[in-house]
C-alpha cells in the first residue's frame, strides 16, 4: 500500500471515531474517543510527512499529540469528573437520523471537493472530502447533542477537520500557522470548560434544554 | 512614539491595562480607584492613538507594523475610528454604570476588576481584528473577541445571563470555525501559488497574487467565511446568539457588542470579499451580500415589531442595520460601499447612545419590559430625551446622521438598477419605524409606575450620551472632508484591493444624481 493510499484510508478511521465521539453514552467516554481520534490524526500527519517529505508535518504531529491527544481530552475528562459525568440526555434527533445526515455530509463533501483544481490537492481528494465531512460532523454533534460538554466536543471535531484540511492542502506550511490555530483552539476549549463549570455550579445542569428561557 | 509604532502601542495599551485591572483585585480598598483610573487612561490613550493612526493613514495611505503582520489602510481605519470613539465614550459610561452596580451589591471588588480586565481585553481583541494583516491572526483575533466578551455577557451569573453566554460562545465559536475553514482554504491556495510561507499569510500579499488562485477553492472559501464571520456579525439566519447576548449583557457591553464588535466581524468578511472579487469577479460576493442583507433586514423588521423587551428590540435593530450595510455592499460599485461604510459609522454612534440610555432605564426601573417602563419624561427626563433623539436617528429621520447614510444607500441602489429592491427596503424600514415608535412613545409618555422615584443616576451616565447626540447631529449635517477621503479610499480598497482613482472620487452631490434622473 502506498503512503498516499494509506493517508486516504486512515481518514476513514476518522469517520468511525467521530461517530463514536458523538454516540457513546457517557461524555467522559466521548472525551476518550476524541483522544483516540486525535491519535489517528497524528498518524495521518506522520504518514503524510513521510510521503510528501514535509519535515514541518512531524512538528505538527508532535504539537497535535500534546494538545489533542493529551491536553484537551484531559481537560474535558477532569471537568466532567468534577461534575459527576451525568449520562448524556437523549439526542435532539435519533441516532439513525444522525448517521443518515453524516452520510449526506460525506456525499456532499465528495461532490464539492471534486471541483477543486489545486495541484497539491489531487492525490488526496478522498482524504480532503473526509476532512470537510468531518468538519460537518462536528456541526452535527453540536446540533444533535444536548450536553454542554458534548457540544464542546463537536467544536473539537470541527477543529480536527480544519486541521486535516490545512495539512492536506499546505503540508509545507510553517509550524507557526499550525501552532497559532492549535493554541487558539485549546484556549477556546479552556474558556468553554470554565463557562460550562460555572453553569453547572449555578444551575446544576449540563442539559442545554434547561437553557431555553430566552426566546423571541 | 513614531508612526511605525502606533499599531504596536494601540495593541499594547489595552492589553497592559487589562492585566493591571485583573491584578487590582488584590489592592483592597483602593481597588476601585485604581481600576477606574487605569480604565479611563486606557480608553483615552486608545482614542488618541486611533486619531494619530487615522492622520498617518490620511498622509501615507497605509501603515504596517510588526513585520507586516499588522496593517491599516483607509478601510480598516474607519473601523479603528469606531473602536476609538465608541470605546472611549462607552468606557466613560461604564464608570457611571458600574458605580451603581457597586452600590447595589451586584458587583464586589473581584467582579469589578474582572469586568474592567475583560473590557480592555475585549477592546484589545477588536483592535487586533481591524489591524491584522495576517489572515490566520485575523481569525485568532475574532475568536478572541468571543472568548473575552462571553464572560462579560455572563458576568452577573444569573440563569438568563449564563444561558446567553453559553449560546453566544457556542454559536459564535462554531461560526468562527467556519471562518477558520474558509481562511485555511484561502491560505492553502495562496501558499501553493506563492510558495513563500511568510507572504501567503498576509492579506496585502494575497490580493497582489489573486490571478493564479483556484476559483473553485476561493468560491468555497468565501461561502465558509461569509457564514462564519457573518454569524459573528449577526446576519440572518445565523443571528440566534445576538438578541440573547445583547439583552443579558451589562448595558455598556451591549453597546460595545452592537456598535463595535458586529462591525469588526463585517470588516473580516469585506477583506475576504476583496479576494473573491479579484478571483471570481464582483458578482459572486455581491449576490450573496444582497441575499443575506435583504433577508436580515426583513427578518429583523418583523422581530422588532413583536418585541416588548427594549434591549432585544435594539438587538434586532442592530441586525437590521448590519443587514443594510451588507446589502449596500451588494449593490455594486463604489457608491454602495461608500454608503454602507457611512451607515456602519452612523449606526455605531446611534446604537452606542441607545444602549447607554437603556442602561439608565435599567438603573431606574430595574426592567427592560416596555409594559413596565412608562413615563420616562417625568422620571428620568434627560435619558428620555436621549432615547427620543436616538430613536429618531435610528429610524432615519432628518437631520440626524442615519438619514444621510440610508438616503445614500437608497440612491446607490437606484443608481445601480435595484429600484425594486430599494422599494422593498423602504417598506421594511417603514415596519422598523412603526415598531420603534409604537414602543418608544409608550415608554416616554404614559403614567409612571408606583415606587419609581424621579432623578437620574449620575452625570457620568449622561455625559457620553450628550456627546453622542452632538456627533450624531453633526454627521447628519456635515461629513468632514477627511472622512470623505477615508470613505472613498475604503470603497476602492473593498472593491479591488487598491485605492480608487482620483477622477472617480465620490462626493455627497453624486448621491443626488440617481434621484435627478427619476424626476421629470
Amino acid at each position: 500500500m502506498s503512503s498516499v493510499t494509506l493517508v486516504n484510508s486512515l481518514t476513514g478511521l476518522l469517520i468511525l471515531t467521530s461517530l463514536l465521539v458523538i454516540e457513546v453514552k457517557r461524555p467522559r467516554w466521548s472525551a476518550l474517543m476524541y483522544s483516540l481520534q486525535s491519535i489517528v490524526l497524528v498518524g495521518i500527519f506522520v504518514v503524510l510527512a513521510y510521503a510528501m517529505e514535509a519535515g514541518q508535518l512531524y512538528l505538527w504531529a508532535a504539537s497535535a499529540f500534546i494538545t489533542k491527544v493529551v491536553l484537551v481530552p484531559w481537560l474535558l475528562y477532569r471537568a466532567l469528573s468534577q461534575v459527576g459525568d451525568p449520562e448524556k440526555p437523549r439526542n435532539a434527533m435519533g441516532a439513525t437520523l444522525s448517521f443518515f445526515l453524516a452520510a449526506v455530509a460525506v456525499a456532499v463533501s465528495f461532490i464539492v471537493v471534486s471541483q477543486i483544481q489545486l495541484k497539491a490537492a489531487a492525490p488526496f481528494k478522498p482524504a480532503l472530502a473526509v476532512s470537510m465531512a468531518h468538519f460537518f460532523f462536528g456541526e452535527l454533534c453540536i446540533l444533535t447533542q444536548r450536553n454542554l460538554f458534548k457540544q464542546l466536543l463537536g467544536f473539537c471535531l470541527m477543529e480536527n477537520g480544519s486541521h486535516l484540511t490545512l495539512a492536506l492542502l499546505a503540508y509545507n506550511a510553517p509550524e507557526l500557522v499550525e501552532i497559532g490555530i492549535a493554541t487558539d483552539a485549546v484556549f477556546g476549549v479552556v474558556m468553554m470548560v470554565v463557562l460550562g463549570n460555572q453553569i453547572y455550579k449555578r444551575l446544576r445542569t449540563l442539559d442545554t434544554s434547561d437553557l431555553s428561557t430566552l426566546k423571541g | 512614539m513614531t508612526e511605525t509604532t502606533y499599531l504596536t502601542w494601540l495593541l499594547l495599551i489595552p492589553l497592559a491595562f487589562s492585566l493591571a485591572a485583573f491584578a487590582a483585585r488584590w489592592l483592597g480598598s483602593v481597588c476601585r480607584v485604581v481600576v477606574e483610573t487605569a480604565h479611563l487612561l486606557s480608553v483615552t490613550l486608545v482614542l488618541v492613538i486611533s486619531f494619530l493612526t487615522v492622520n498617518a493613514v490620511l498622509d501615507s495611505g497605509q501603515l504596517f507594523g510588526m513585520s507586516h503582520w499588522l496593517h491599516v489602510d483607509a478601510l480598516s481605519t474607519i473601523f479603528l475610528l469606531i473602536i476609538g470613539v465608541v470605546g472611549f465614550l462607552v468606557g466613560l459610561y461604564s464608570i457611571g454604570y458600574t458605580r451603581h452596580d457597586l452600590e447595589t451589591g451586584e458587583f464586589d471588588n473581584n467582579r469589578f476588576s474582572t469586568y474592567y480586565g475583560l473590557f480592555s481585553l475585549f477592546v484589545f481583541s477588536m483592535l487586533l481584528v481591524v489591524t491584522a494583516n495576517n489572515i490566520i491572526m485575523m481569525w485568532v483575533a475574532v475568536e478572541a473577541t468571543t472568548l473575552g466578551s462571553a464572560f462579560l455577557v455572563g458576568i452577573y451569573g444569573r440563569h438568563a445571563s449564563l444561558e446567553a453566554a453559553w449560546k453566544y460562545i457556542i454559536i459564535c465559536t462554531v461560526g468562527v470555525a467556519f471562518g477558520l475553514y474558509g481562511t485555511i482554504l484561502v491560505y492553502s491556495d495562496a501558499f501553493n501559488v506563492m510558495q513563500v510561507p511568510g507572504s501567503a499569510v498576509l492579506w496585502t500579499e494575497i490580493v497582489k497574487n489573486t490571478q493564479a488562485l483556484d476559483p473553485a477553492l476561493i468560491k468555497m472559501a468565501f461561502v465558509f467565511v461569509l457564514i462564519g464571520f457573518g454569524t459573528k456579525a449577526g446576519l440572518f439566519p445565523m443571528h440566534a446568539w445576538l438578541p440573547d447576548a445583547h439583552s443579558e449583557a451589562p448595558s455598556p457591553i451591549s453597546a460595545m457588542l452592537s456598535a463595535v464588535l458586529l462591525n469588526c466581524a463585517l470588516l473580516v468578511v469585506f477583506r475576504f470579499a476583496t479576494i473573491s472579487n479579484l478571483v471570481l469577479g464582483p458578482s459572486f460576493a455581491q449576490t450573496l451580500f444582497l441575499i443575506f442583507g435583504t433577508i436580515s433586514v426583513a427578518a429583523a423588521a418583523f422581530f422588532m415589531y413583536v418585541q416588548r423587551d427594549l434591549k432585544r428590540l435594539l438587538a434586532y435593530s442592530s441586525m437590521e442595520n448590519i443587514g443594510l450595510i451588507v446589502l449596500a455592499f451588494g449593490l455594486g460599485g463604489p457608491a454602495g460601499i461608500f454608503a454602507g461604510l457611512l451607515q456602519a459609522i452612523n449606526h455605531s454612534l446611534v446604537k452606542a447612545l441607545m444602549f447607554c440610555a437603556t442602561g439608565n432605564i435599567l438603573i431606574k426601573y430595574h426592567s427592560r419590559n416596555l409594559d413596565q417602563v412608562k413615563g420616562m419624561l417625568q422620571v428620568i427626563p434627560v435619558t428620555g430625551v436621549l432615547i427620543f433623539v436616538g430613536a429618531l436617528a435610528l429610524v432615519g429621520t432628518p437631520p440626524f446622521n442615519i438619514f444621510v447614510s440610508k438616503f445614500f444607500i437608497i440612491t446607490a441602489g437606484l443608481g445601480t438598477g435595484y429600484a425594486w429592491l430599494m422599494i422593498l427596503c423602504l417598506l421594511l424600514l417603514t415596519v422598523v419605524f412603526a415598531a420603534f415608535f409604537r414602543v418608544i412613545a409608550s415608554a416616554l409618555f404614559g403614567e409612571k409606575p408606583d415606587g419609581v422615584g424621579q432623578g437620574e443616576s449620575n452625570w457620568l451616565t449622561l455625559l457620553p450620551g450628550a456627546v453622542l447626540i452632538l456627533l450624531i447631529l453633526a454627521l447628519g449635517l456635515y461629513i468632514p472632508p477627511q472622512l470623505m477621503t477615508l470613505l472613498n479610499g475604503a470603497s476602492g480598497l473593498a472593491l479591488t484591493g487598491t485605492p480608487i482613482e482620483p477622477a472617480a472620487l465620490l462626493n455627497a452631490k453624486d448621491f443626488w444624481a440617481p434621484l435627478a434622473h427619476l424626476l421629470p
